[in-house]
């Protein structure tokens, strides 16, 4: 466990170092501090613009960082051959494995900490004090990072880096649409269509879920329930994704 | 009883439909408590799959591997082994310290013990003087030297090395050689592979020739030497693996 965490902050402090992430940052707070330059707008129509980008931002660049930051967390460690360093040492592969995951969620969570600072700051800023339902939004966006983190990190230990990318980024755009899909799809009566959009929309997570900021920016109010079966949805997920990087990682051959 | 063996330790590796390279057939190793002993063959021969299979990076096709009696994956058997791998390349940036505290940390020593043993193996690898530089701006052999002090850092019973002095000006060759007799007198053993002949010669007491994966020879040198009728090590090498060669050639003969 203590080991788990002593590569976690490893690969923290490697990453923080290395400042790559940096770039996506600042990319994300030019956008976050753009989304105020609507001043033709009225106020309220601005604020809403505000929040709209502000939560759009935080989740693209912060999925960004997610995707990023898990690919290299392992593959740098292999290529680096860092990774027979830790092997070797009196930790299991899980260890590994697990403090890896840690390592990129804290990550994750500095960025997301800096970027909801400044959107939060930019809300006081206009008079407009953030409310629960703003919380809450950010809340269902932080457990889709720490999912598409999990996910990318699970993919990285059986593909190839390349074939990793692509396939965080489908899954990151099918994902954000299943609920599209499978309203277009019920409207087919071809059976194998439809039995093949029932499996990817069940196999897929639905990031879609975690999203809220349609209804938050308008006005409307979302349940806690609703936030709680989302956070524990993205939970389950995350644990299926979190055993299949252990399960491949345990046999893999570097 | 040997604390490193090996039993019929093989290793294909598969790559793609029907292909698979050799890296190493039916291996039977024991390495003895205390001694030094060093794997020599050419490139390829599967020096670095022996010790990556032993140290569980590999998983074997067949045959076992065991180090003072624990397959390769027990943790409490790691805790006692040191390895340098070949050609190390570490956390570009760390600095030396802090990556030697936190393969310390890995083993789960006190700070105090860290503390005094990372000054003294800087000192040991002459690296105090470059305590604050990021290990990206490390040049070839300093990597090796950092590397050499991290596989120390345990102070372990068991040492393993993948070409330790691959990189090192002939100074470090030399003190590494005077470091792993000063630490055999410790009563560690130590496995080294290695393409320095001269160096095998001066400090291994038993040597093992690998060619194309099997091992060729095993023995002390002068046994060794009298049973090939060579005069020297290099003349031994060169007899072992030429044999080997022949015999295979004239096999492949007999069957077209
Ligand atoms: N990951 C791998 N995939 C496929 N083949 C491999 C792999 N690693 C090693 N081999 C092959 O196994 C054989 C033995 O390689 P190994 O690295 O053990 O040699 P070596 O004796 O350490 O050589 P060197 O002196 O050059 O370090 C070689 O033919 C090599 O091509
Ligand atoms: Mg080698």
């Amino acid at each position: 466990m203590k080991k788990m965490w002593l590569i976690g902050l490893n690969t923290f402090r490697e990453s923080m170092r290395k400042k790559t992430l940096y770039i996506i940052l600042i990319f994300a707070l030019i956008v976050i501090g753009a989304s105020k330059l609507f001043s033709f707008l009225t106020a309220e129509e601005e604020l809403k613009m505000i929040k709209d980008v502000s939560f759009s931002a935080i989740e693209f660049f912060g999925a960004l960082m997610a995707i990023f930051g898990s690919l290299y967390a392992i593959s740098t460690e292999i290529e680096r051959r860092t990774i027979y360093t830790l092997l070797t040492k009196p930790i299991r592969r899980s260890d590994f494995v697990l403090g890896k995951f840690f390592g990129v969620s804290m990550i994750v969570l500095i960025n997301f900490i800096l970027m909801t600072v400044f959107f939060i700051g930019l809300l006081f800023f206009k008079k407009s004090p953030p409310d629960l339902q703003v919380f809450k939004t950010l809340l269902l966006i932080f457990f889709e990072l720490m999912l598409i983190s999990g996910i990318t990190l699970a993919l990285g230990t059986f593909t190839s880096d390349a074939f990793n990318i692509i396939c965080s980024f489908f899954l990151y755009i099918v994902g954000h649409l299943t609920s599209y899909g499978k309203e277009l799809v019920e409207r087919t009566e071809n059976i194998i269509v439809r039995g093949l959009t029932d499996m990817l929309y069940t196999l897929v997570p639905n990031y879609e879920n975690f999203n809220i900021r349609d209804k938050i920016v308008v006005g409307l109010n979302v349940s806690w329930g609703y936030v709680g079966w989302t956070i524990l949805y993205g939970i389950l997920y995350l644990c299926i994704a979190l055993y299949i990087a252990l399960y491949f990682f345990e046999k893999r051959e570097i | 009883m040997a604390i490193i063996e090996t039993r019929d330790l093989t290793k294909h590796y598969f790559l793609g439909k029907k292909k698979t390279v050799i890296g190493l057939e039916k291996v039977n190793l024991q390495v003895n408590q205390g001694e030094i002993f060093g794997i020599l063959g050419p490139n390829g021969s599967g020096k670095t799959t022996c010790l990556k299979l032993l140290l569980g990076i590999l998983f074997p096709t067949a045959g076992e591997a065991y180090i003072m009696g624990k397959n390769p994956h027990d943790i409490n058997m790691k805790q006692h082994v040191g390895f340098l791998p070949e050609n190390p390349y570490y956390y570009d940036y760390l600095t030396g310290p802090e990556l030697l505290r936190f393969y310390a940390s890995l083993f789960s020593l006190e700070t105090q013990t860290t503390n005094a043993r990372i000054e003294q193996l800087l000192e040991l690898v002459e690296l105090h003087n470059a305590k604050k530089l990021h290990l990206r701006h490390y040049s070839k052999g300093m990597l090796e030297r950092i590397g050499l002090a991290a596989s120390l850092i345990n102070d372990p019973e068991i040492l393993i090395l993948d070409e330790p002095t691959t990189g090192l000006d002939p100074i470090g060759c030399r003190d590494t050689r005077n470091l792993l007799l000063q630490l055999k007198q410790q009563g560690k053993t130590i496995l080294l592979s290695s393409h320095f002949l001269s160096e095998v010669e001066r400090v291994c007491d038993r040597i093992a020739i690998f060619h194309r994966g099997n091992l060729l020879a095993l023995g002390t040198l002068d046994g060794l030497n009298k049973q090939y009728q060579a005069t020297n090590l290099e003349d031994l090498f060169v007899k072992t693996i030429s044999s080997f060669d022949n015999q295979e050639a004239a096999k492949t003969g007999d069957v077209t």
